[in-house]
């Protein structure tokens, strides 16, 4: 929706240039780098002749090159203290290309500064890039994608495992919420290379073995466990864990160890199984995985490709309104509201769009009976409105071929009972609405037995007349 | 210095500015500057130029970010606020402590609108009960509503921070206590437009014989184009002001001038791309459609009379009942939002009308039916499967009884309270036979499932498929969103 979309600017625009635009003083100063190597023999001495020029465009994209990546900065949403060491480090290389720059032309008067400045470079160069690595794709992006022998060579554990449940009850305490807090506070340091304080924390049975200094753990007395004690201590204590500069635990993490702790450090039990305490019962809330909020059953999850502009822009020549059911999804909604005169003759058009259409209101309309032979073919289907419709049901066994109908509105119409029966076959139907529909109660009764699950509304609501409907409170005078 | 020396040092300056890095590292920054420059004039251009995309028609329905739950709101607000104590939080503590001095710990550091000195504490002026499977406590002043328990979620401790009455109204109706910002009807059919041509997409009806005491800028459209603010519809005498022809003026000659007016403004519109000019386009159009559409859709005579009877309906008066019924018709029609306002909830016990043992009373009559009917009436239509309802005041009121200027009451009345009120939603995607929230036992002070104004604002925005966050309106150099810096989608009562 073009509408919700911020405005870009001229500073946005400039600043995205920078990584691309970054990559062209690190190429030139490579060069530049192996061109002040080679002419230092005298077989590549001529090469010198070339410096000043490559050196100076080197200089010149590195000072367009912190430019941009200033105002890339602006734009936010980077992680601040890596940034910082990225723009210093950045500047670092721009201000150290002038100095070889300059050293170059003035080659006679510093000819020993040359090559230490230019060994500078490079470490300059790479820690720069390095942190602008990390700044764009995350500071385990490599890591990541190391093979697993490379990875145990150099001491790196990933995540066990990620979010292994859909409800927190069925969740098992040890497996699915204490060991991911192990694995990435403490495995680092605690595993079977490292071996810190001769400690092992990947198992249950190492956390018990304890380690040089004796056990970590005591069953069920959290506070008395080294395993625990330890993460509450100051930052500056020596004992404290994670040591000082590593990411220390989460108030929620400290919560779940302790938890754990308490309840005799068990395996195996889900969450539904233990006691809880009102506190951690407040943790746990907040780790009930979300359902995400822009998903709903009456979307399916599969995504489909788009509906052609012409199909939808002839459905709209009739006065249906044809829309996408959200930003980004090709499924479509029709709605006929200001389509009253909307009839048999164009239905059809929906067939072009029948992998597509999942909404389809057409209450009010003009169709009949005949529709269903093309809304029958709305393989996708799964809310449909023919409220208000002089539709009877002939023909309404085609909707049995709408498999994902959910949703079906027949109130205000003289749905026959077969046309009402047919529905049988539509398993995943949910409500059905039959206001005013007329249907007889034996009927209903027969598609409930068939489909129990099914919620028939057929209205016809009446309120009571209460005595305190019509009464007015007063004070009574006296 | 002489002019020649002065040549010199110019051309001297002319070599240097070619060949030093200092005025290299000058114009450097010059050229920062100037980008940073285009960013910041950028930024102070006419904020509504984005909307000329939307084909030229403000109004033309829009595709939310997600999909929706809801399709329609009907937003019921109680102004003055009712009784949370004799409506739906049941207090027993509180009845025993009736008529006993307010303890000092209630009172220390609070303000309250009228309250002074040591009140003494009110006990439920309401007989409860538990009702449907989801045992929700309702006390007999709805006994119709009480039906419904099982289709409506509670929020029992919704918070505001405004104890009067046109702050708190603006604050609930458009997520700032000052004036100038959009009201929800504004944000929403700013961000999804509306189904029905020939109808306004925000539409108000105001019972109880007056408006909000914020005035019509609760539905205003503050800094939004004017074609969103809502269409106050009137249900006594013409439905809207000033819609019929004047003596003399047929509909043809009406359509002529429309288009002749059309014409001009778009050649304004063309010259200058003002945004308000094709507001104002669109509001020529919409209010020549209207002229047919709004008393046909506004009229309620040709209701059924098991219809009229439901709603405690009489058609021709100005009533609650009569603006629910419209509300339903309203919906059915394609309006996006429908705000109803009912005045005369300020139970403060200073005369008969608004006290809390006789005036509330009538007012809980007067709106039993007429909501428990709009519900069953949406429900029966299936529409409100995709119609979200909103029942509930700007704030609540509090436990202690009011005692003006530290004087006894004539009757009994309750103060302002910003602490801890109850709302219900219903309907779209919100949980049935729920509730949320709690207050301590005593009513006083929310303890558990707070609920912040802009949290309801998330909630609404999010049924109708939109991220509370990204529904933005550039505006005085910052995007302006409903929930302003907060809000946070109330979960637990979504289904």
């Amino acid at each position: 929706m073009r509408l919700l979309i911020s405005t870009g600017s001229w500073s946005m625009f400039i600043g995205r240039s920078h990584p691309l635009l970054v990559h062209l003083p690190i190429g030139i100063l490579i060069i530049a780098f192996i061109l002040t190597l080679l002419a230092r023999r005298e077989k590549w001495r001529h090469l010198r002749s070339a410096l000043p020029t490559v050196l100076l465009a080197a200089a010149l994209s590195a000072i367009f090159s912190c430019i941009t990546g200033y105002l890339l900065s602006l734009d936010g949403g980077y992680e601040e203290k890596l940034l910082q060491t990225h723009k210093y480090l950045g500047i670092g290389v721009a201000v150290i290309s002038i100095l070889l720059y300059l050293l170059e032309r003035n080659h006679q008067r510093f000819p020993r500064l040359q090559l230490p400045a230019a060994l500078l470079m490079v470490l300059l160069l790479s820690a720069a890039g390095h942190y602008g690595g990390s700044l764009t794709h995350g500071d385990d992006y490599l890591t990541q994608a190391m093979p697993a022998p490379l990875k145990k060579l150099s001491g790196i554990q990933g995540p066990v495992n990620t979010v292994a449940y859909t409800n927190i009850g069925d969740a098992r305490l040890y497996e699915d919420l204490v060991q991911p807090v192990l694995a990435n506070r403490c495995y680092g340091c605690h595993n079977e290379q490292k071996l810190k304080g001769g400690l092992r924390l990947e198992s249950i049975a190492l956390i018990r073995k304890g380690g040089e200094h004796g056990p970590v753990l005591k069953d069920s007395l959290p506070e008395e466990s080294e395993l625990f004690k330890r993460l509450l201590l100051p930052e500056e204590d020596e004992h404290r864990m994670p040591p000082k500069g590593k990411p220390s635990v989460t108030p929620q993490e400290l919560e779940l160890l302790h938890w754990w702790i308490a309840t005799g450090a068990p395996a195996g039990k889900t969450v539904k199984e233990l006691d809880k305490t009102p506190r951690i019962m407040a943790v746990l809330e907040g780790m009930q995985p979300a359902t995400p909020l822009d998903k709903q059953e009456f979307v399916p999850d599969e995504s489909v490709s788009a509906g052609s502009a012409d199909k939808i822009a002839a459905l709209e020549a009739k006065g249906l309104k044809v829309m996408p059911v959200g930003t980004g999804s090709h499924y479509l909604m029709i709605d006929g509201i200001n389509a009253a005169g909307f009839s048999d003759r164009d239905i059809s058009l929906l067939t072009g769009l029948k992998e597509q259409l999942i909404w389809v209101d057409l209450s009010g309309t003009a169709i009949t009976d005949s529709a269903f032979a093309v809304l029958g073919q709305l393989k996708k289907l799964t809310r449909l409105d023919l409220r208000r419709t002089a539709i009877k049901g002939n023909g309404m066994g085609a909707l049995n071929n709408c498999r994902e109908l959910r949703y079906l509105n027949l109130a205000g119409t003289a749905v026959t009972p077969e046309g009402f029966l047919a529905l049988q076959q539509n398993k995943k139907l949910q409500q059905v609405y039959v206001y005013e529909a007329g249907i007889a109660p034996a009927t209903l009764r027969q598609l409930q037995q068939a489909l129990p699950k099914l919620k028939i509304d057929t209205g016809g609501y009446r309120l009571q007349q209460l005595a305190s409907d019509t009464m007015i409170y007063h004070k009574v005078s006296s | 210095m002489t002019k020649h020396a002065r040549l010199i040092k110019e051309a001297n300056d002319q070599t240097l500015r070619y060949f030093t890095r200092r005025h290299f590292l000058m114009d450097c920054v010059k050229g920062l500057g100037a980008a940073a420059f285009t960013s910041f004039l950028a930024s102070c251009g006419s904020s509504g130029k984005t909307l000329l995309d939307v084909a030229g028609n403000p109004m033309a329905p829009r595709v939310p970010q997600f999909p929706a739950r809801a399709k329609s709101v009907i937003y019921l607000h109680m102004a003055g606020a009712p009784s949370q104590l004799e409506l739906f939080d049941y207090k027993p503590a509180l009845q025993k402590l009736h008529n006993q001095l307010c303890p000092p710990s209630l009172l220390e550091g609070k303000k309250f609108a009228f309250i002074r000195g040591v009140p003494k504490m009110l006990g439920p002026q309401a007989v409860f009960a538990q009702h449907g499977e989801s045992r929700a406590w309702i006390s007999d002043h709805l006994p119709h509503f009480a039906t419904m328990a099982d289709d409506v979620s509670f929020l029992k401790a919704v918070q505001t921070d405004q104890f009067n009455h046109g702050p708190a109204q603006l604050l609930m109706q458009t997520g700032s206590a000052r004036l100038g910002r959009p009201s929800i009807g504004s944000w929403v059919t700013y961000g999804l437009g509306s189904e029905n041509d020939n109808l306004p997409g925000f539409v108000v009806l105001t019972s109880g014989g007056k408006t909000p005491d914020a005035g019509k800028s609760v539905w205003g459209s503050g800094f939004l184009p004017s074609v969103y603010q809502g269409v106050q519809c009137r249900t006594k005498g013409e439905p809207v002001l000033y819609l019929t022809d004047p003596e003399g003026m047929s509909r043809d000659l009406r359509r002529e001038s429309i288009n002749a007016i059309n014409e001009i403004n778009k050649q304004e519109y063309a010259t200058f791309g003002d945004p308000e000019t094709l507001s104002r386009i669109s509001q020529y159009e919409l209010a020549y459609k209207m002229q047919i559409s709004v008393p046909e859709v506004m009229n309620i005579n040709k209701e059924p009379d098991y219809i009229h009877e439901m709603y405690g309906t009489q058609p021709g008066k100005e009533s609650f009942a009569n603006n629910c019924l419209l509300a339903r018709k309203l919906v059915e029609k394609g309006v996006r939002f429908v705000q109803l306002y009912d005045w005369g909830w300020d139970s403060h016990g200073t005369d008969e009308n608004l006290a809390i043992d006789y005036g509330f009373r009538n007012k809980c009559r007067e709106i039993d039916r007429p909501i428990t009917a709009l519900l069953q009436d949406l429900k029966q239509r299936g529409l409100l499967d995709e119609t979200l309802v909103i029942w509930g005041g700007e704030f609540g009121r509090t436990p202690m009884q009011e005692n003006r200027d530290g004087k006894d009451m004539p009757f009994l009345g309750r103060d302002h309270h910003v602490e801890a009120f109850t709302m219900w939603m219903a309907g779209a995607g919100i949980k049935k036979g729920f509730s949320y929230g709690e207050t301590d036992e005593i009513g006083y002070a929310a303890v558990k499932g707070k609920v912040a104004i802009n949290d309801i604002h998330a909630t609404i925005l999010q049924q109708l498929g939109f991220d509370h966050e990204k529904l933005t309106f550039q505006f005085q150099g910052r995007p302006f969103r409903l929930t302003d810096t907060g809000g946070k989608v109330i979960t637990p009562i979504l289904s």
